[in-house]
């Protein structure tokens, strides 16, 4: 066979190998159960029927003012199987109505509005997954997160609990569920989010989420 | 203020009798509404009769129902003192003809008017979401006093309130220390007292009771949060997932060139 034949023989294989060998060795945009599935339909409001119309079970307390009470706050997330180990701040809102982050991308925000980790609903841990400034952020690898992972949080007080990642999903920004992932009701669970999918310049953001659900292991 | 009231007294053996009418914020497809009574009638610990049957017993000042769930329809209301032996003679307070409509949230208190007569009047509650991060405050004057501005902070966030009004505001979650005065002064009439307001919700404030023991009763009705917007999340397009990285794409470029090459090898040695 002449060398010329061989070149473009190989240099074809190259040119669609190269890409082809890419595209199927990136990670895979889900890994087990769709976060919907894992975070549950949106509970319905319920309406529970009343017993006798008559004479309900009637309850009076007193109405002074109370002290507010609160879950105990999560202030280190561990992914050891992914490297992550990160620094968690309470967070709120911004003035734009988005869920604040830390601007340090080595740490990663608790949604304290909602629900702490463990209690009833969808406790929140979200951080940026790159800086121009900073690089990376610590949330970066829970891209390639998979069913099975161990994620391990430790609350104000040093108690550590331990959760499984059942759910990883690549989600439009634009369609988000963002009443499923920020529920305050239905079985507890740990929904982590950061950014990822492709990369709109114009502006100066990705298109989707990375959102990753976990179940607590008893 | 969405709300209209009207509110009834029955002073003595004078029974007046009229119709209440809660508007209803739009009926939803249940057809049943959520109550809650509130005592804030100073040292008179009633029994409440619903049509006839009684609903509350021993019922005492500065205490708040747990919501119940009643049917839609009308009611008649009567409070008795706690001791009575039945709903039937003459009540302390009345009303007839309550409607609750299906859907409603709404509170019934008993309160003194701000000369001091006992007064029936149910309110509306706006239980509708506040935006993601914020509380509602709603205040409401059912006690035997004039106007009087409500402070957070030691800024006045309400002016003027009478009896039986009510305003409605919508602020950061957090905890505020909130005072009533006399409208217009620095006399304070009730606290400071530390509100605790939960993101997401309703908080009603009640200003009650009569000179030398005005106190503040507070209603919190949960369920009024909203999500936030959305979750930012990078800025720099690390881990763009859209396009060929370069070094695949110039692999790729490389690949194409060699075969081109090789190509027009072939081509001259043929020709």
């Amino acid at each position: 066979m002449r060398p010329a034949v061989v070149t473009t023989v190989l240099g074809l294989t190259l040119a669609v190998a190269a890409p082809t060998t890419w595209a199927l060795t990136r990670p895979e945009a889900t890994a087990g159960a769709p976060v919907e599935q894992a975070l549950g339909a949106p509970p319905s409001p319920a309406t529970p029927p009343s017993a006798a119309p008559e004479a309900p079970l009637v309850v009076a307390r007193p109405a002074a003012p109370a002290v507010l009470e609160q879950g105990a706050a999560p202030v280190r997330l561990a992914v050891p199987a992914r490297g992550v180990d990160a620094a968690v701040d309470p967070v709120g809102v911004e003035e734009d109505g988005q869920m604040a982050l830390p601007a340090d991308v080595d740490r990663v925000g608790w949604y304290r509005f909602g629900p702490a980790p463990g209690d009833d609903g969808s406790a929140v841990l979200a951080g940026h997954v790159d800086d121009r400034e900073q690089g990376l952020g610590a949330m970066a690898p829970l891209r390639d997160a998979a069913a099975g992972d161990e994620v391990l949080l430790t609350d104000a007080a040093g108690t550590g609990t331990r959760w499984r990642v059942v759910s990883r999903e690549l989600l439009q920004k634009q369609v988000l569920p963002l009443d499923l992932l920020f529920a305050r009701e239905g079985p507890p669970r740990l929904t982590l989010i950061t950014c990822g999918g492709p990369f709109l310049p114009e502006f100066g953001s990705y298109r989707d989420n990375v959102v990753v659900v976990a179940e607590p292991v008893r | 203020m969405s709300t209209i009231r009207t509110s009834f007294r029955v002073a003595g053996a004078v029974g007046a009798v009229g119709t209440l009418v809660l508007i209803a914020t739009p009926a939803t497809a249940a057809d049943t509404a959520t109550v809650s009574v509130l005592h804030a009638v100073p040292d008179t610990p009633v029994d409440v009769y619903a049509n006839g049957e009684r609903l509350i017993d021993d019922f005492q000042p500065g205490t708040l129902t747990d919501p119940l769930q009643l049917p839609a329809g009308s009611y008649d209301l009567a409070l008795f003192p706690a001791d009575a032996a039945d709903g039937s003679g003459t009540p302390l307070l009345s009303a007839n003809g309550v409607a609750v409509p299906a859907g409603a949230n709404a509170t019934v208190v008993a309160h003194l008017t701000a000369d001091g007569q006992p007064a029936l009047t149910p309110f509306v509650n706006d239980v509708s979401a506040v935006p993601a991060g914020q509380a509602r405050v709603t205040v409401r004057h059912t006690a035997a006093a004039p106007a009087v501005d409500v402070r957070a902070g030691g800024a006045v966030v309400v002016p003027g309130l009478e009896n039986p009004d009510e305003a409605s505001l919508t602020v950061p979650a957090g905890t505020v220390s909130a005072d009533v005065v006399v409208a217009g002064t620095d006399t304070v009439a009730i606290g400071p007292a530390d509100l605790a307001l939960a993101e997401g919700t309703t908080n009603i404030v009640y200003a009650w009771g009569a000179e030398g023991g005005y106190q503040l009763a507070v209603q919190t009705i949960s369920g009024g949060h909203s999500a936030p917007s959305g979750v930012p999340g990078g800025s720099a397009g690390l881990v763009d997932d859209g396009a060929l990285p370069a070094p695949v794409a110039a692999l790729s470029v490389i690949g194409l060139v060699a075969a081109g090459a090789g190509a027009l090898r072939l081509a001259r040695s043929r020709g």
